[in-house]
Order: structure tokens, then C-alpha cells, then sequence
């Protein structure tokens, strides 16, 4: 059955929003339900996708479940990056059990430090202790990156003024300043080749969708409101231990995910038929890798588009018009923002960071760090 | 009345006791009683896994041979942390993915006695493709902290 996006919900991002962890959930929620126009009433499934961990609650749905509009509902969670959430409600809502479903993604960046849970999410016996958490790790990935294909400390850059730039233009926005070449040249390296510039912020915020199938959709007045079709949906995980080299950079799972997603869409050429993208640039080097994991170019050749400004707002291929995880960092529902922009874009919403002429949008989110899970979602606005 | 905003702080501070399970024990007390770094042959796919697991989880059989591997080996990545984090060691310190021979999958850990101080420096002796060997604390537990790398031709 065709499930649609009708609503998107996001609260402002910021380094430490005053509210709790509940009114924060509640603030994106009753903006999505607002965006699609549906009430409380006639939601009928609820999926919550947050981290424990960085929420600093065991079974942290139940902090939430109040603020997601949960109550007396058939709400289940997923304990994984923001964009599963919506793996779990586009099944529910596909096979028919549900209509519609809220789904509802979230991280109070500033309660904790994400960088030692980080490393708590890393293997206790061989990694944890051996000085791995998010950044090390993205950094020990990089340096392969680097040596593979001769990126350079300069295309990382272009990334940051790019996506830095793009979040100008988004009200919602934690960085509000396009930072110079020069000034991210001389920014500190925090775990080399990455520099502090190439890491994104640690932001709080929220982010909620409202998704329907088709059929439920025919039992209602038209509205005349335009839709975000999910047209093709993968997702995918690789090895625990991803210690083959090859592997390290590969980026497999995020292959495969796009493999489901794009033959599920029927796209052929990705780089042609995909308007605008919003990727998970959980640093500036791994907008690239994506690049070239997601079809865009082939292998090594992501710096191209990067040198050729390809995926600047303005280009052929605009890639995190959003301004990015670079830009944005609400970690879990990071992946949920990729989605709700995509949304925005391939429904005209978009306000000051619209792209023009978006039919066919993509958004890709991993689980988190590591980037062994991967997922990929089409989006687009047609019929 | 005071529009202060207040904050509660609180520590989870819970003890795990996680199982090694049998093949990474016999990992770790080869480590520990031996200097040995012992990785296990998956009889399917051939590649000697390191950390050492007892099943290969992409030809889903149990890996039944243990294969003593070099404690020499190749630099295929690495990072050098300049950033204190919280519970990981002082900076600067370096952490390296590491092919030692042998194996088929690398094993990371810390890669020490180069100065870091000036990156530069640091950057022309630590390099991908580098040979690095394995270097045994004296005191072990049987941990993976219990050795690390250095370079081999300083
Ligand atoms: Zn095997």
C-alpha cells in the first residue's frame, strides 16, 4: 500500500534549549500534527525512535510518552537513529494494521556528553578501551577516505561553507554563521585528519512526521494539501567488527539500503533523477563517501562533485539544502530531520532554503556513529 | 518570582560485568600468559578473524581453528587525538587500525613512543602502509590494553 508523508514537525535546534525533555517532544509533535492537518484524535499508531543512553532514562519512550501524543495509543520504539522510526511506522502503516502513524525522534544534547556515550556504544572488550567513540572512529575512517582517494583538507572545507552557508537560510538552524575557507583551515584538529570545523554541533531539538497510506488518505475531505510520497524505502547493516579495509570506507550497508530504495522507486541513475538529497554529513568527509555510496558519481570521485560545486544549493545535484548534520545535531533524531527536510522540499515547503523544480528527494540516515546501518529513503510528489 | 531555569544533575554510575565468552577469553589469557595474539580461521571463507570470534558471521558456521598470527604488522588507518575526552587517556595519543600478519581483519589499538606533539613531525613517520610491531605491557590483566603498536623503523 502507498504511504505518504503529510505533515512535518521540528522544533528549533539549538546547543541548550531551556525546556525539558518532554516539552521539547511535545513542541515537534503538536507542529507535525498542526503541518498535516489531522488532530490527536485520528492518529492511531505512535513510533518514538531515541537513545536511552543520551536521554539519560531506561525506557525513555515513557518520559516522552505524554509529549508524543502516546497516550492510550499504540505506541511502540525503536532504539535506533531517528529514520528507523520511520522504517518501523511505514511498515506498520503499509501492511494496513494502522491508517496513519505519528513518528516522533528526538536528543537533549546539552543533559550529557554524547562523546562518552559514544564511546559506551562501541564494543566494552575491543574498542571502548582502545580510545573509540564517534569522532576517533569517523576520524580512523577519514584517513583511509583520504589515502584512497586524495581528498583533501580543502574539499572537507567546501562541504562546511556549503552546508554552513545553506543553514543560513533555515530558521531552524543551531550554526547561523557560514564560516570562511581560511578560518577552517586554521581551525584546531580534534582527532586527525578531522578538524573541529568538520565535526557537527551537539544540538537539542526534536523532530515528528505524520504518515498516512493512501487508502486512509481516501477516507478523508480532500484538502488540496500536496504529499511527500514514499516511493522506495531500504535499509541495511554491515559487520560489528567492520575491520576489513576495504570495508572500513565502503560504506556497504549504505549501498545496499540505496540498492533496495532506488528499485523500489525505479530510479536508474540517481545522479539525474534525484532533484535534491539530505544525507546524514556526520562529518564534512562523509557527505563525500556518501556521494559516492548513494550512486551520485562512482568510486573516488565524490570530490569532483564537491570541486565542481555540483551539490551547492544552486547546482545540478543540491545535496543538504537543509544545511546538514553540520549545521543541526540533535544526534538520534538527526536522521528524522534528513526525512522531514526531503519532505518539505518535494512538497514546496521549504520557505528561503527551497530548491527549485524538487519532484524526487532523498534522505539518508546511519544509526549513528560507525555508519554500519544505514537507511535510504525516496521521496516525491507525484499522484 | 524568579524566572531561573533549573537544572537537576545526576550519575549513572552502574557496574557491568560483561562475558567474554570463551573464544575472546582464550584470546585474552593467551595475551596475558603468552604474549600471543591468537585470531580463529573461518573454515568456509578461509580469513583468519581478529578479534577472534567463534562463528564467521558471513558464512553463519563455527570457526573451530585458532591461528597464532605476527606480532608485526601494517598500518591500514589511523587518527591522532588532540581533543581530551571524557574516561579516554590524556592527549595526544594515536589510534591505529592495524593488519598484523597473517590475519585477514585488522585490529585496532593505541600506537605509541612517536611524538605527537608537532603534527607535522608526526605525520611523516605515521603514514597507511607503515609497519608497525606489537609491543607487550609488562603487568598484563588480560585486556586489550594489555599491548599496542609502535613503529618499526624509527
Ligand atoms: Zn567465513
Amino acid at each position: 500500500m502507498r504511504v505518504a508523508i503529510l505533515g512535518v514537525g521540528q522544533t528549533s535546534y539549538e546547543r541548550e534549549k531551556g525546556i525539558s525533555l518532554d516539552e521539547l517532544v511535545f513542541e515537534a509533535t503538536k507542529n507535525a500534527l498542526e503541518d498535516s492537518g489531522l488532530n490527536l484524535q485520528e492518529i492511531e499508531s505512535v513510533v518514538t525512535a531515541g537513545s536511552d543512553g543520551l536521554d539519560g532514562r531506561a525506557i525513555s519512550n515513557m518520559t516522552v510518552s505524554g509529549s508524543c501524543g502516546a497516550y492510550l495509543k499504540d505506541e511502540v520504539k525503536v532504539s535506533d537513529g531517528g529514520i528507523y522510526g520511520l522504517v518501523l511506522a511505514y511498515l506498520r502503516v503499509a501492511s494496513g494494521l494502522f491508517g496513519n502513524s505519528l513518528v516522533v525522534s528526538w536528543t537533549k544534547s546539552s543533559e550529557v556528553s554524547p562523546d562518552t556515550v559514544g564511546n559506551l556504544s562501541f564494543d566494552p572488550l575491543y574498542l571502548r578501551e582502545a580510545g573509540i567513540n564517534p569522532i576517533t572512529y569517523s576520524a580512523i575512517q577519514v584517513s583511509l577516505y583520504k589515502h584512497i582517494t586524495g581528498a583533501r583538507d580543502e574539499d572537507a572545507a567546501k562541504v562546511v561553507v556549503k552546508n554552513r552557508g545553506n543553514a543560513l537560510k533555515n530558521p531552524l538552524s543551531h550554526l547561523k554563521r557560514k564560516p570562511s575557507v581560511k578560518e577552517i583551515k586554521s581551525s584546531r584538529f580534534v582527532s586527525y585528519p578531522l578538524r573541529e570545523i568538520h565535526i557537527p554541533p551537539e544540538s537539542d531539538g526534536a523532530c515528528a512526521l505524520v504518515i498516512s497510506s493512501e487508502r486512509w488518505l481516501k477516507t478523508r475531505k480532500k484538502t488540496g494539501q500536496k504529499y511527500a510520497w514514499i516511493r522506495g524505502i531500504g535499509w541495511s547493516l554491515e559487520g560489528y567488527y567492520r575491520d576489513e579495509k576495504k570495508e572500513l570506507v565502503k560504506l556497504s550497508s549504505l549501498r545496499k539500503a540505496a540498492k533496495t530504495a532506488y528499485k523500489m522507486a525505479g530510479i536508474k541513475n540517481p545522479a539525474k533523477e534525484i532533484d535534491t538529497a539530505e544525507v546524514s554529513d556526520i562529518t564534512a568527509y562523509h557527505e563525500i563517501m556518501i556521494y559516492e555510496a548513494l550512486g551520485f558519481c562512482g568510486d573516488s570521485e565524490g570530490i569532483e562533485l564537491v570541486r565542481k560545486g555540483v551539490t551547492e544549493i544552486d547546482g545540478e545535484l543540491p545535496v543538504n539544502p537543509s544545511g546538514g548534520i553540520l549545521s543541526s545535531n540533535p544526534i538520534f533524531a538527526s536522521s528524522l530531520v534528513r526525512v522531514a527536510e526531503a519532505a518539505l522540499q518535494v512538497m514546496g515547503k521549504a520557505g528561503e532554503r527551497q530548491v527549485k523544480g524538487v519532484n524526487t528527494a532523498l534522505a539518508q540516515g546511519f544509526t549513528w556513529s560507525g555508519t554500519q546501518g544505514s537507511c535510504v529513503v525516496i521521496l516525491d510528489n507525484r499522484i | 518570582m524568579s524566572k531561573e531555569l533549573l537544572f537537576i544533575s545526576q550519575h549513572w554510575n552502574i557496574e557491568f560485568n560483561h562475558a567474554a565468552g570463551e573464544t575472546a577469553s582464550v584470546f585474552f589469557r593467551a595475551i596475558k600468559e603468552r604474549k600471543e595474539i591468537l585470531g580463529r580461521r573461518c573454515p568456509a571463507c578461509k580469513r583468519v578473524l581478529l578479534p577472534p570470534r567463534s562463528f564467521c558471521e558471513r558464512c553463519f558456521v563455527d570457526t573451530l581453528e585458532w591461528v597464532k598470527v605476527g606480532k608485526e604488522g601494517t598500518i591500514e588507518a589511523f587518527t591522532i587525538v588532540y581533543e581530551q575526552f571524557r574516561g579516554l587517556p590524556k592527549p595526544p595519543y594515536a589510534i591505529a587500525y592495524v593488519l598484523l600478519d597473517g590475519a585477514s581483519t585488522a585490529m585496532v589499538n593505541f600506537l605509541k613512543k612517536v611524538d605527537l606533539n608537532n603534527l607535522q613531525e608526526a605525520l611523516e613517520r605515521i603514514k597507511i602502509g607503515a609497519r608497525v610491531k606489537v609491543v607487550f605491557k609488562r603487568k598484563r590483566r588480560g585486556r586489550i590494553t594489555d599491548f599496542w603498536y609502535e613503529l618499526l623503523h624509527t
